[in-house]
């Protein structure tokens, strides 16, 4: 079992399941841990908390940070090909906020325990998982604007999910991600209904684009409540206040009628509105394919690793380097700091 | 080789000139300048800043959960020393009702 | 720049032959600035570290940003619009240095290249701020205010790398070897000069130049760095790049040109 250490304190985290705690000390915290999670208190980092919770969140923090990393590719990749500088603006200041994303989440995981060191080696060995989404390719420039609108439309209505969330770093982080997240969503619809109202040709390419992207954005909430096999204890322990399929229906709620709305289709013969419930009926993703790309046998699973990896070997000398150089000024004269004179 | 993502310095930010720095986040740095530098644009890329501290992470020092409840909470009686533990004004203005005491004219 | 009496007023005040030599040396500001945050750009998701991936997106997208400015100037003076100038001129339109335009590079490369650019951009900031056309005055005092952060920035980068391991020493002095030159680039005159300086628009390159190898000669040389004593590269100036500059702008104007839609 690592250890790792969290200012000072020594504190194990298990990689697997950790044995079960038990006993009437045990009993009695737990009782007073879910009764303060009950209360709607939040949870914060030196709070004692069952291992299983603490297992949990680290799991879906690391991998919520890995998706922002992951995911500033596919729609990075569209920056050097930005058709206008507003555009390209944007772009860069829409995937800069997904690195800050991953930068806060990795943080908000630390607390409890693993290093980014470590989550970003397991990222890059392959041994973690990030939202399947990322696996699929922005094929055209019209990707982007799909992507904005409906995958960041989705993260949102989960992200709102989570930063109501019960562990204190994690739903501050989500709340400051929220916000930022809201610009993502304006941009991508802002770039939607330029093509959508755009030439013939424009029009095609947004729509081949939901035609790519409708499906993986309804993946983004995971598997279906009937085998998610996490969901009765993340819901008991207000890690997420609503399940996988509650937050797809709020999704297809809100998001289908803004595509249909511009006389855009979507690629689901089953999809129209209930009056009698008050929402939009739709068919499910091809599960099947979820779990074969959560599996790494997605079109991208290979080049969106690759990638990560390159950058992550080519950078290794900048941060040798610096941390020599940090290193060497603390042994030497004093505080390693060079003056800033001059500007 | 195991990776470096550098030492962590928690950011401290002031958002206008008056205000305490509230801590915002934490950035990985090889120093205090690079921090500096560095929690600038992932903190204060947007909105408002006039201040920026960074605080290595392992300077900070916390009391434990388990002994909040007992360290924070006081058991007894000690209004004396809150706002709301004084009511003088009932009493002056029973004094002037009884003794046809008026407010001076402005 | 939002009074539009006051813009046709410094417009029309100018006698053609300025006019156009004023618009030839924004074209090169503003080439320079749209490249080089372009070049930039491209670290976004693939820098050696999150924090410092997201500072550098920050600096390319001030340099856009900047790079806007300039040629709004420019359509103030009659010239066609910012979106047009950056994606619809061919590479010998261009009036970038060749520095810019020089592939991402390595990291080493990158930083060396900024700072190098960041100092130059300073000294010349400092010398529009006096400039004798307002509107230039005016916007060089705004962007001088942001180039602040960039200097700092560039600056510490150099510093630590410079010397911090032979590795990094080597990458960085080999990034100086290449970039100097092109660096020198920044300063070529352009052919229509004398009628700036005249007019007092700006002071000659050579003097730019000798500012600028004051402020950085001193970092390089604390980084424990040689400064190259190649002959400069000119040619960006009037449209004469490196093949480099075909390539960039194939992979900038490649959805622009598509002739799918004129907005995006």
């Amino acid at each position: 079992m690592p250890v790792y250490q969290i200012r000072g304190q020594a504190i194990p985290v298990p990689e697997q399941a950790p044995p079960p705690q038990e006993g009437p000390d045990y009993e009695a915290r737990l009782a007073e841990f879910e009764a303060r999670i009950a209360r709607g208190e939040k949870i914060e980092p030196t709070d004692w908390m069952p291992e299983e919770y603490r297992r949990q969140l680290i799991r879906m923090i690391s991998q919520h940070a890995h998706s922002e990393i992951v995911g500033m590719l596919p729609e990075g990749g569209w920056i050097p090909h930005a058709p206008s500088l507003r555009r390209k603006l944007i772009l860069i200041a829409k995937v800069q906020d997904e690195g800050g994303h991953g930068q806060l989440l990795y943080r908000a995981a630390e607390t409890l325990g693993p290093s980014r060191e470590e989550m970003i080696e397991a990222l890059l060995a392959g041994r973690a998982k990030y939202s399947v989404v990322f696996n699929y390719p922005a094929v055209t420039w019209a990707d982007v604007a799909a992507i904005g609108l409906l995958i960041d439309g989705a993260a949102v209505v989960n992200q709102l999910m989570l930063a109501q969330g019960s562990y204190g770093p994690y739903a501050r982080a989500m709340r400051r991600i929220c916000y930022e997240e809201s610009f993502h969503i304006k941009q991508g619809y802002d770039a939607f209904v330029a093509l959508a109202t755009g030439t013939p040709a424009q029009r095609q390419m947004i729509q081949e684009a939901v035609n790519r992207w409708w499906y993986p954005a309804l993946m983004l909430f995971g598997p279906p409540d009937r085998d998610s096999v996490h969901t009765p204890t993340l819901l008991r322990w207000r890690i997420k206040t609503k399940t996988n399929d509650e937050l797809r229906q709020e999704f297809v709620d809100q998001y289908a009628p803004m595509v249909l709305r511009l006389g855009l289709t979507i690629p689901d013969p089953n999809l129209r509105y209930d009056p009698e419930t008050g929402h939009w009926r739709f068919s499910e993703p091809d599960w099947e394919e979820f779990w074969r790309v959560i599996r790494g046998d997605g079109p991208c699973n290979v080049e969106r690793l690759a990638a990560r990896r390159r950058a992550h070997e080519e950078g290794r000398w900048v941060r040798e380097a610096l941390a020599a150089k940090a290193a060497r000024a603390t042994e030497g004269n004093g505080n390693g700091r060079h003056p800033m004179a001059g500007l | 080789m195991a990776d470096t993502q550098w030492p962590v310095y928690e950011v401290f930010l002031q958002e206008k000139r008056g205000d305490p720095h509230v801590h915002v986040g934490a950035v990985h740095a090889p120093d205090p300048e690079m921090a500096l530098l560095l929690a600038k644009e992932q903190f204060a890329r947007r909105g408002r800043c006039v201040s920026l501290w960074v605080v290595p992470a392992e300077a900070i020092h916390s009391t434990r959960a388990e002994e909040a409840e007992a360290l924070f909470a006081s058991a007894l009686e000690k209004d004396y020393r809150e706002p709301k533990g004084f009511r003088v004004a009932e009493r002056v203005r029973r004094w002037m009702e009884s003794h046809g005491q008026s407010l001076p004219e402005v | 720049m939002a009074n539009p009496s006051r813009k046709s007023e410094a417009r029309e005040a100018l006698p053609d032959p300025l006019r156009e030599a004023l618009g030839a040396f924004l074209t090169a500001l503003a080439d320079d600035e749209v490249l080089l945050g372009h070049r930039d750009s491209e670290w976004v998701g693939h820098a050696p570290i999150l924090e410092a991936d997201i500072a550098m997106a920050s600096i390319a997208q001030d340099e856009i940003g900047h790079a806007v400015l300039w040629y709004t100037l420019l359509q103030e003076l009659g010239w066609p619009d910012p979106d047009r100038m950056a994606y619809f001129r061919d590479p010998p339109e261009f009036r970038n240095a060749t520095l810019v335009e020089l592939p991402r590079g390595d990291w080493a490369f990158t930083v060396v290249r900024q700072f190098l650019f960041d100092y130059a951009e300073k000294v010349r900031l400092e010398a529009l701020m006096a400039s004798a056309y307002p509107p230039l005055a005016e916007a060089a005092t705004k962007v001088r205010r942001e180039e602040t952060y960039h200097l700092m920035h560039s600056r510490a980068w150099v510093l630590r790398l410079g010397d911090a391991t032979e590795e990094s020493h080597r990458r960085m002095q080999a990034a100086l070897d290449l970039a100097w030159p092109h660096a020198l680039g920044l300063f070529e005159p352009l052919p229509q000069q004398a009628l700036l300086v005249e007019a007092g628009v700006k002071p000659p390159e050579a003097e730019l130049q000798s500012r600028w190898e004051a402020e950085v000669r001193p970092v390089l040389e604390a980084a424990t760095l040689r400064v190259p004593t190649g002959a400069p590269v000119y040619g960006g100036r009037v449209g004469r790049h490196t093949a480099h500059l075909s390539d960039l702008l194939a992979d900038f104007q490649k959805v622009a040109r598509s002739g799918l839609g004129e907005t995006w």
